[in-house]
């Protein structure tokens, strides 16, 4: 919910309160003990929103359809259709809840509402239900324009499902990626569920691995204009580019915090990863060692680096803690590990493998190097993982209908499906929180 | 009766084929048709041709290729290396563009770093060779710009490279 303001502009939560905090906190809590990653799904009734009038009637349709798919794309519920006689015409406030019906159905969680007309523009008041309890467990309205109807819808989902898994949510979020539909690669974004994409550079040359900074005002990407690749940072808010004025070749940055970059370069001979500030100025050298060292993801802290190397032969996943300056080996399976991602969660990295025969693979392992995960296989070449903001889903790029293109699937691996329609080749995606 | 036959027909040919060189001769201004005004015939005679020319590389600077996951130097790459540094030494004013290049296996990422370690390992090479650091430069393309197309040892073996460009 803090993110709301970033995440949904032109949405207004005019009433904003949890009922029974107390209560509601505690069964959250249950909820989700109960729930460990790969376990059951949440099993919700959501109710179209009552309206009166034609045009109310459309938008709580156009609502009930955005939430719905967009819910459905989290993987985390089952959607139960609601029982004919849950609530009264007029939404689940103005009458009794029937939890009778809803817990025959085997809802766990009810979700209603009513959408009314307030000076042109959308109201939607949303009621939550725990329908064994049968309390209240979120209360909410949101107001906007009719432009921002999706939005809106959005930032019910997101209230939802942070209440009930106490992670950021992927609704607002954004991903930014490479295609080479026009010919060249270049950077686009789009929204987490593949919509309203849009181009970001327009090189004419090569624009490869993007990524935005954690506040979402920033765009670090490798960039080949010049003739050879070199860190750019990209100001989104006012359009000013920044490049990294040193000799050699830049590869691969990924964001520590908000100030500062990482990225591999060249400049004093060996490859090595230094820190970079967003005006392109260096801050330092982090790595040390013979050798290919590349593609820094940073823990939740910033404290710690994970990173690929070559200073052991093969390509293989090293973590380094910025704080002690120590570096250890992190994966042991497999002759070429690259990639890797940092969970949000901090837990957990997943990476990719090259196996002997050419086939690519996703795999999560925990930071002691325990539980070795696989997430996909037989399908060609599936690289490029990166978190969801909740750590519930990762965005990857797969060649398992030939040509590379986005997926998404759950942190187990379940789920997987194609996310965008585009043409050409997409590939590289990163997912960030917050993305205008 | 049957030779002037043989040699209508030659006739025939002749011109056809004349005719079908000169029209796809004329228009010149396609990448692909299009030939620098230094290479005429006589010049071409003396294409070099071994280890480190092909259809991608015809000189006067040779390529050298690489195993997978590899920047080491094979006997036939530091052959190629010292001919190209001679030819350096021999040509002070030339200055030269290396291409690091890698097959379209393994990650990108990882691609465009080992093909930096490609172009710096024969850039070194040569440099130790006596060749000036300053009019050799290097770049990487990873496996972005592959010469071969397709997917298989064959084409694989041709897009690990050094590849020189004359600048």
């Amino acid at each position: 919910m803090r993110y709301c303001k970033e995440l949904f502009p032109g949405v207004f939560l005019v009433i904003s309160f949890l009922l029974f905090p107390g209560q509601v906190q505690a069964n959250g809590d249950d909820y989700i003990a109960i729930r460990k990653e790969g376990s059951g799904k949440i099993a919700l009734v959501l109710s179209r929103p009552a309206a009166t009038g034609g045009k109310e009637s459309g938008w709580a349709e156009r609502l009930n359809a955005e939430a719905r798919s967009g819910l459905d794309f989290t993987g985390l519920f089952t959607m139960i259709p609601p029982p004919l006689n849950v609530a009264g015409p007029r939404g689940a406030g103005s009458q009794a809840i029937n939890f009778g019906a809803l817990n025959s159905v085997g809802a766990e969680f009810y979700a209603g509402g009513a959408v009314s007309k307030k000076s042109g523009d959308i109201v939607l008041s949303m009621e939550v239900y725990d329908t064994i309890g049968g309390r209240p467990i979120l209360r909410k309205t949101y107001t906007g324009k009719e432009s921002d109807l999706r939005s809106i819808a959005h930032a019910f989902c997101a209230d939802l499902v942070e209440l009930l898994t106490g992670r950021p949510s992927v609704f607002g979020s954004k991903l930014v990626f490479v295609s080479n539909r026009s010919g060249f690669k270049e950077i686009y974004k789009c929204d987490f569920d593949g919509q309203g994409m849009r181009q970001m550079t327009n090189t004419r040359s090569l624009a490869l691995t993007p990524v935005l900074s954690p506040d979402g005002k920033h765009l670090a990407y490798t960039d080949y204009a010049s003739g050879r690749p070199r860190l750019s940072i990209i100001d989104l808010a006012g359009g000013k580019r920044s490049s990294i004025a040193r000799s050699g070749n830049s590869i691969d940055p990924g964001w520590r915090s908000n100030t500062e970059v990482a990225t591999t370069l060249s400049f004093q001979g060996d490859q090595e990863i230094y820190l970079v500030r967003p005006d392109g100025s260096l801050a330092r050298r982090v790595t040390n060692s013979r050798g290919i060292d590349l593609s820094p993801s940073f823990s939740p802290d910033g404290n710690k680096m994970a990173f690929v190397s070559s200073r052991t032969a093969t390509p293989q996943i090293f973590i380094l803690d910025l704080q002690t300056g120590k570096t250890r080996r992190l994966t042991y399976n497999g002759s070429y590990n690259t990639q890797p991602s940092w969970s949000p969660q901090g837990d957990k990295i997943a990476y990719s493998t090259m196996a002997k025969n050419g086939e690519i693979n996703i795999f999560t392992i925990k930071l002691d190097g325990s539980s070795l995960r696989q997430l996909t296989s037989g399908s060609r070449q599936n690289e490029s993982p990166s978190w969801s903001p909740g750590g519930d889903m990762l965005v990857f790029t797969s060649s398992r209908q030939g040509q590379k293109k986005l997926f998404v699937m759950n942190a187990a691996g379940g789920g997987q499906k194609r996310l965008l329609q585009m043409e050409g080749e997409q590939m590289q995606p990163s997912w960030s929180l917050i993305g205008k | 009766m049957k030779h002037s036959m043989k040699g209508l027909l030659a006739l025939l040919l002749m011109i056809t084929a004349g005719c079908s060189s000169k029209s796809a001769v004329a228009p010149t201004d396609t990448a692909d048709t299009s030939v620098s005004p230094e290479a005429t015939p006589s010049a071409v005679v003396s294409t070099p041709s071994g280890y480190g020319f092909d259809e991608f590389q015809t000189g006067p600077l040779g390529d050298v290729f690489y195993e997978f996951d590899s920047s080491e130097l094979s006997a036939d790459a530091a052959g190629q290396l010292k001919q190209n540094a001679a030819w350096m030494g021999a040509n002070a004013t030339a200055a030269t563009l290396v291409q690091g290049h890698c097959d379209e296996r393994g990650t990108s990422e990882y691609n465009i770093a080992l093909g930096e370690r490609r172009a710096d390992s024969a850039k070194e090479y040569m440099v130790r060779l006596g060749a000036s650091a300053a009019s050799i430069e290097t770049v990487s393309y990873g496996e972005e710009r592959p010469f071969a197309q397709g997917h298989d040892e064959a084409a694989w073996s041709k897009n690990r490279r050094a590849h020189f460009v004359l600048k």
